[in-house]
């Protein structure tokens, strides 16, 4: 069992499973925090931007002032963002069988894969995680699409340049080779072809040799976990997962028992702010603002916490006397998200689905819509612009700062100190986000909230499910850079995970044993059990073992059919094999005494008894031979004396059970 | 009073002494028994029982009875123990017998009657009621009762061991002085007689004391080590000295002996020792033991040691305990203790909120300590910690803020200080008012209000409050939805209002004033309205009015004298009060000149009528609150005392329409009562009805005024207030009450007693 780690970032996996001969790719995660590298993509001509200098080398040898830009204090990249794909050259991936998808976070570089590797295989995925994920990227394609760069920039990601020339942090940046531009919309739309949907707990056979099935993580909606197992070997797949009461459905734990090989990725990235304190931050310097007379920015994705925020403030407005408040969200996909959100009621948790027997829709911003507190808006163009009123808050995309709707409030309402960003998604440093904004009169807030597990939650569940190996990203085998004395921030187990790192190859510390092979009926009425312990019974058996399509059958020998002589040479293929009569099995235990007895009788007297660790030595002085007796073979070693050594097998068998 | 009781008493003593009848419960006898303390203490046990022979009589019944309850038995040990505390009361009982009869139980008729808890107790209490002089001394040491109170030291009952032990640390603080020679009045043949039987039951106490400790039972040796504390703590030091060289020994065993639970009472005792002299003298090893007890326990124990040698506040450097608790709570938080002590990580204390409730507080009694001043930048740091931490809870907040108030209190102002309150402190504290958790809201504005009122007369506090958006925020908070928050609002607002020597604009006062009159006309919840009030009489107080203020102060008396609850009608009657003091007081160096005291007294009252504060002060009289009429009747009285002060006694300028008022037909009523003459349906002793009252009012001959002199002439004040005063058992709390319900209880058949319960 090997695997293939394509991708290090721990909650942006994506890695290669090669177990039982299939080959299959777990989630494909697309790490975008290399936009930060670049610089904003605005909606709205920024003169700011557009003026921005050009970047020269210190020594005037290099001039980048095309592709790189100085602005706020740092080197950014002036170019269409690009972004951090997996790994493709650690093996080839078109002899990926299938790629299971976890939730729709970490399916992002799927058309990466499919469209360009020759892969030809299925993807799984459930309704919702298609759905959604299908939502995300058309909305990455048309944040692209929308401001369009002419150019693009490779020379700066020459070795050279990058690592001597350029300052940090972008002459920090690891993999740049690696990073590509976002793919068209023709290539989301056909590597979403490839999808074939799966619900929970439904069981996928891969060409006969392993069975895949997902399993509810908690995280959002329709986001899974993936057992994989054959007869005999179960490895199960934990991506993002959490024990939170939100909106899907609760975490399948008991599922995970009795593996072989938990991977274990998609942790917390936060594992030091408790989600509900995160919360309670949100609301109260929310309302802060608001009362203050000013707006709130809200980066976010367009899916998952977004949900759980408009029902936290659903309730906590009216309370604050702030239910006159309106809020937005912006987004070339927001209806579609938020009606989706509505739709799949069978994959939320009981409360909500209690509610859709009512009938009510299972979330409260069906009633913000329709109250008109909240609007929905594809783009800040169009109607938006004429019916927004402040204060108000404004959830929009996206969390990177670097293209999406958000870079347009930013350069509107960055200028105001009554103004408030407050940042939810915990992807991105908001620190880096912010950069090419500074200086901003603007507050900035920081409230990340994950609701994944924590190392605490995480080492429950380990304990609880008691695999026999885990395996994890190298991240989770130490405390936080930035916490380092924090030593329960870490997986502590026992024996240690094997731990993983991009373009690691990992082979699994589990072998194989047993596998399942069937027997013919004529086959198995011929075979006569010879018990050989009380309810064990063993039998030979000759046969010929057929393969095809992972399954293993044993058939009866053909017998050979005389063949008329003939005078023309005979052609090897032609002569069938001759079926030679197998060797006798032999079983039981030889008894020291009884067998020191016999030896006695038959005239070797002088025998001295030696006590090994497997059994014991018996010293035959006279004859210079030597009785080596252990548990599962018996040697009889004597030079040159074939009569000897005949007598001595022959005194053995009698103590031996034929089969 | 008293007389009608002492006439009950004969009757009481022979119910009581009665075994065929229903004797009266515990509490009835205990109160019984504090009457008995009382008349004691004013008149000695002599002349009682000597005036009273029924008390002689019933203790003889009780000693001479067959059948006697135990309860009643338990009752006559403590009274004829109490009748004892004098020594001519205790020389009649002695020379009548009875004291031998009662306090040796070996003469107890009733066999069987030690066996009974509730005997042993009473026996032992009234021992205690009769140790109070020599005479009684004598008799104890005299008649071997030391062997019974020394059994009774192991006793089964908890209240008895500890009674015992209080007795004998009596007895040893009673005895010691003559034992050890220090009494000279007595005589040398008297103190010899004295001494020996002293000296005897001294010596046996010591003795037991070290036997105890040194006893394998562990039972045995915790009552020893209780009364050892116990002496060291309220007795002299001569006996303590002497005391300890007697204990040492079995101390130094016990000091090593592990794994029981005699570590918290061993750490009392050398607890206690470390308070006295003993504690500097070398040969007494108390610092030694203390050291064994550290170092010899379990870590539970260890902690106790530690915790109780913490206690004794000459051991430990403030500045280290202070850098303990704050490293302490800096690893409660997730942060990674940088101090002088060395501290591994312990994740198990993230997040712990009881740990960190008690580190707040005792941060916070470290601030009386002057050592604790070296910690007040890292103190405030943490406190800060906590406050922004987003998850700190509720009561972990409110302890950070009590925290806080304790070092602003011993800070002295600096520039540092302000701007850590500008940038940091009032920051959070905005955010903290918009809290989702409305407890974190109130505690936060009920902090606001303490720490201005604490920093009140501090200019640049209150110029950060005024300047840094904080009193718009307090505004707003006057809507929060929930009451508590609400009232915390309207105290915290005020409070800043009160402190600003800056100019408000007119508009922000009216604003202000117009938004607490509709908390008080409006709200539902009484906490807002009685901080509404409460706010406008700290108003008032202040030198400098608000114009806003004085123009609603008619609104804010008929608001709050109309309003259903209580205690906001006694904050009504606080504002009229200062109004009162602030009309009525007289300034002889007016700039306009002096006027005649009567003319402004008439403006004075005039104002306050306008006001509607004497219709006020009227109506609450009346109020069936007594709070609210026993304060409205202290105002009536402080004013009538004030017009008889100024001789204004005359005044029928000011006359009140008192058929416009609900309370002017009370007024009415009384009027009519003390002029029978005047009216028709007045004969004899018939009282007057309110029907009659009603025909009163339409008969052109009374009057539709009545003056103020005249109305508070015939209310009777004094007599209201006396009537007032006393409180709602002041009936059924009396001596007397409680004699007739013996009686009364001895006299119930089976039949008709009810167990309420």
């Amino acid at each position: 069992m090997k695997l293939y780690c394509l991708s290090g970032h721990p909650t942006l996996p994506c890695n290669v499973l090669k177990f039982k001969s299939t080959t299959i790719m777990l989630d494909c995660g697309l790490d975008t925090t290399s936009a930060l590298y670049y610089l904003p993509l605005p909606l709205v001509h920024s003169p700011r931007l557009s003026k921005l200098p050009g970047w020269v080398s210190k020594d005037g040898t290099v001039n980048l002032e095309k592709e790189l830009k100085e602005c706020a204090g740092r080197v950014f990249v002036d170019s269409q963002p690009e972004f951090c794909l997996p790994e493709r050259e650690l093996l080839d991936l078109s002899t990926v069988d299938v790629i299971l998808i976890s939730n729709y976070h970490c399916m992002m570089a799927l058309p990466y894969i499919t469209e360009h590797t020759g892969f030809s295989g299925t993807v799984y995925a459930t309704e919702p995680t298609f759905q959604i994920g299908r939502l995300l990227m058309e909305e990455l394609v048309t944040f692209m699409e929308r401001v369009p760069k002419a150019q693009s920039a490779t020379c700066w990601k020459t070795k050279e340049i990058q690592r001597r020339m350029l300052p940090g942090p972008l002459k920090d940046a690891v993999d740049v080779w690696s990073w590509r531009t976002c793919y068209s919309m023709q290539e989301v739309n056909s590597a979403l072809s490839r999808v074939q949907l799966v619900g929970y707990w439904q069981k996928v056979e891969l060409f006969g040799a392993v069975q895949v099935t997902p399993l509810s993580s908690g995280y959002s909606l329709g986001s899974s976990n993936w057992i994989i197992q054959s007869h005999f070997e179960k490895v199960s797949y934990v991506s993002g997962s959490s024990l939170l009461t939100t909106h899907p459905q609760p975490m399948d734990q008991s599922s995970l028992k009795n593996s072989d090989v938990l991977i274990l990725t998609g942790l917390t990235q936060i594992p030091t702010a408790n989600p509900d304190g995160m919360l309670g931050e949100f609301c109260s310097n929310l309302a802060m603002t608001i009362r203050a007379g000013g707006n709130v920015l809200v980066p976010c994705y367009s899916s998952g916490v977004i949900y759980d925020l408009l029902e936290c403030l659903y309730q906590f407005m009216d309370s604050a006397n702030l239910g006159t408040t309106p809020f937005y969200f912006i987004s070339p996909v927001a209806n579609s998200s938020l009606e989706f959100s509505q739709i799949f009621a069978e994959w939320l948790c009981q409360n909500k689905q209690s509610k859709v027997y009512l009938p009510e829709p299972p979330f409260p911003h069906a009633e913000l819509i329709q109250t008109n507190r909240l609007k929905h808006y594809t783009s800040i163009h169009g109607e938006f612009s004429s019916e927004f009123r402040q204060p108000c808050v404004v959830f929009t995309g996206h969390p990177s700062l670097r293209f999406g709707d958000v870079v347009h409030f930013l350069e509107l309402w960055g200028k105001s100190s009554l103004n408030t960003i407050i940042f939810t998604e915990p992807d991105f440093s908001y620190l880096d986000a912010l950069a090419p904004y500074q200086p901003l009169a603007m507050k900035c807030v920081y409230c990340p909230i994950d609701t994944r597990l924590n190392f605490h939650q995480v080492a429950k569940l380990l304990k609880e499910v008691q695999p026999l190996h885990v395996v994890c990203p190298e991240q989770y085998t130490q405390p936080p850079p930035a916490q380092s004395h924090r030593s329960d921030l870490m997986l502590e187990l026992q024996p240690p995970p094997v731990a993983y790192r991009r373009c690691s190859v990992l082979g699994l510390p589990f072998r194989r044993r047993h596998e399942r092979i069937q027997l013919l009926p004529e086959l198995a009425k011929a075979l006569v059990p010879s018990e050989i312990k009380p309810g064990i019974s063993v039998a030979t058996v000759s046969a010929v073992l057929q393969s095809k399509d992972n399954k293993h059958v044993l058939q009866p020998v053909p017998k050979p059919i005389p063949v008329p002589p003939s005078k023309k040479r005979k052609r090897l293929l032609e002569e069938v094999p001759e079926l030679l009569t197998p060797k006798p099995l032999l079983s039981g235990a030889i008894p020291l005494d009884a067998f020191l007895a016999s030896l006695h009788k038959s005239g070797v007297t002088e025998v001295k008894v030696e006590e090994t660790a497997g059994g014991h030595i018996l010293h035959l002085q006279a004859e210079d031979a030597l009785i080596q007796l252990e548990e599962d073979a018996t040697h009889i070693v004597c030079d040159t004396n074939e009569p000897l050594r005949a007598t001595l097998r022959d005194l053995v068998l009698r103590f031996l059970h034929k089969l | 009073m008293d007389s009608e009781c002492l006439s009950l008493l004969p009757s009481v003593c022979e119910v009581l002494a009665d075994s065929k009848l229903l004797p009266p419960d515990d509490t009835s006898l205990e109160k019984l028994l504090d009457w008995f303390k009382d008349l004691t203490s004013q008149d000695d046990g002599q002349s009682l029982l000597q005036h009273q022979p029924c008390l002689l009589q019933f203790l003889y019944s009780v000693m001479e009875s067959e059948v006697v309850d135990p309860i009643i038995f338990s009752f006559s040990l403590k009274l004829a123990g109490l009748l004892a505390a004098e020594e001519s009361g205790f020389c009649l009982l002695q020379e009548k017998g009875v004291l031998v009869s009662m306090f040796v139980p070996d003469g107890w008729h009733v066999l069987g009657l030690w066996k009974n808890a509730s005997v042993r107790c009473g026996w032992l209490q009234g021992l205690w009621n009769m140790l109070q002089h020599p005479p009684a001394m004598d008799f104890f040491c005299r008649n071997g009762i030391i062997t019974l109170v020394l059994n009774l030291q192991n006793d089964e009952s908890l209240f008895i061991t500890s009674l015992t032990n209080q007795i004998l640390a009596h007895i040893l603080n009673c005895s010691m002085p003559r034992v050890l020679g220090n009494d000279t009045d007595s005589t040398a043949e008297g103190q010899a007689l004295v001494s020996s039987d002293w000296v005897s039951v001294t010596t046996e106490i010591m003795s037991h004391m070290s036997r105890s400790l040194a006893s394998e039972d562990q039972a045995v040796i915790l009552p020893g080590l209780r009364l050892l504390a116990i002496v060291l703590t309220q007795c002299g030091d001569p006996l303590k000295r002497l005391l300890w060289k007697h204990v040492l020994e079995p101390l130094e065993v016990l000091a090593i002996r592990k794994g029981d639970s005699l570590t918290p009472p061993m750490m009392a005792v050398l607890q206690a020792a470390a308070r006295t002299p003993l504690y500097i003298q070398p040969e007494c090893r108390v610092e030694a033991l203390m050291n064994v007890m550290l170092y010899s326990r379990n870590t539970n124990e260890s902690v106790l040691c530690a915790a109780s040698i913490l206690l004794l506040e000459k051991c430990v450097s403030i500045r280290l305990i202070g850098s303990a608790v704050i490293s302490l709570l800096r690893i409660c938080i997730g942060h990674y203790p940088s101090t002088i002590l060395q501290v591994g990580n312990f994740p198990h204390l993230i997040g712990c909120c009881k740990i960190q409730r008690c580190g707040l507080d005792v941060l916070g009694s470290l601030t009386v300590y002057e050592e604790s001043m070296d910690l007040i930048q890292e103190a405030f740091a943490i406190i800060l910690q906590y406050m922004q931490s987003p998850d700190s809870h509720a009561t972990v907040l409110k302890k950070a803020h009590q925290a806080a108030l304790k070092w602003f209190s011993i800070c002295s102002p600096s520039t540092d200080l302000w701007r850590f309150v500008s940038n940091d402190l009032f920051s959070v504290l905005k955010k903290h008012v918009c809290d989702g958790r409305w407890e974190v809201r109130d505690s936060t504005l009920e902090f606001i209000a303490q720490l201005t009122s604490a920093l009140k007369g501090n200019s640049e506090y209150t110029e950060a409050l005024h300047t840094n958006g904080m009193i718009s925020v307090l505004f707003t908070a006057l809507s929060d939805v929930e009451a508590y928050v609400q009232a915390s609002a309207v105290a915290a607002l005020g409070e800043a209002l009160t402190t600003t020597n800056l100019p408000l604009c007119t508009s922000l006062q009216e604003e202000i004033v117009s938004h607490l009159l509709t908390v008080l006309a409006q709200d539902a919840e009484s906490f807002p309205r009685r901080a509404a009030l409460k706010v406008f009489t700290s108003w008032l107080k202040i030198p400098q009015t608000f114009a806003a203020l004085d123009q609603s102060l008619s609104s804010v008396f008929s608001l709050g004298g109309n309003d259903c609850d209580w205690e906001v009608k006694i904050h009504t009657l606080e504002l009229a009060d200062v109004l009162m003091e602030k009309s009525l007081s007289h300034c002889p160096y007016a700039v306009q000149g002096y006027e005649p005291s009567e003319r402004c007294t008439e403006q004075a009252l005039n104002k306050l009528m306008d006001l509607g504060t004497l219709g006020l002060l009227f109506k609450c009289l009346f109020d069936c609150d007594r709070p609210v009429s026993q304060k409205a009747c202290a105002l009536l009285l402080k004013l009538r005392a004030f017009m008889k002060q100024t001789s204004h006694t005359d005044g029928n300028d000011l006359a009140l329409e008192i058929c416009r008022y609900n309370w002017g037909e009370e007024i009415l009523h009384r009027y009519c009562s003390k002029r029978p003459e005047q009216s028709d349906c007045v004969s004899n002793d018939d009282e007057v009805s309110y029907e009659q009252i009603d025909i009163v009012k339409c008969d052109p001959c009374w009057p539709k005024e009545i003056s103020l002199c005249k109305i508070l002439d015939v209310l009777d004040l004094d007599e209201m207030q006396h009537t007032l005063s006393l409180s709602s058992d002041h009936v059924i709390n009396s001596p007397r009450s409680l004699m007739e319900d013996i009686l009364f209880v001895a006299h119930q058949s089976e039949d008709n007693v009810v167990d309420c319960y």
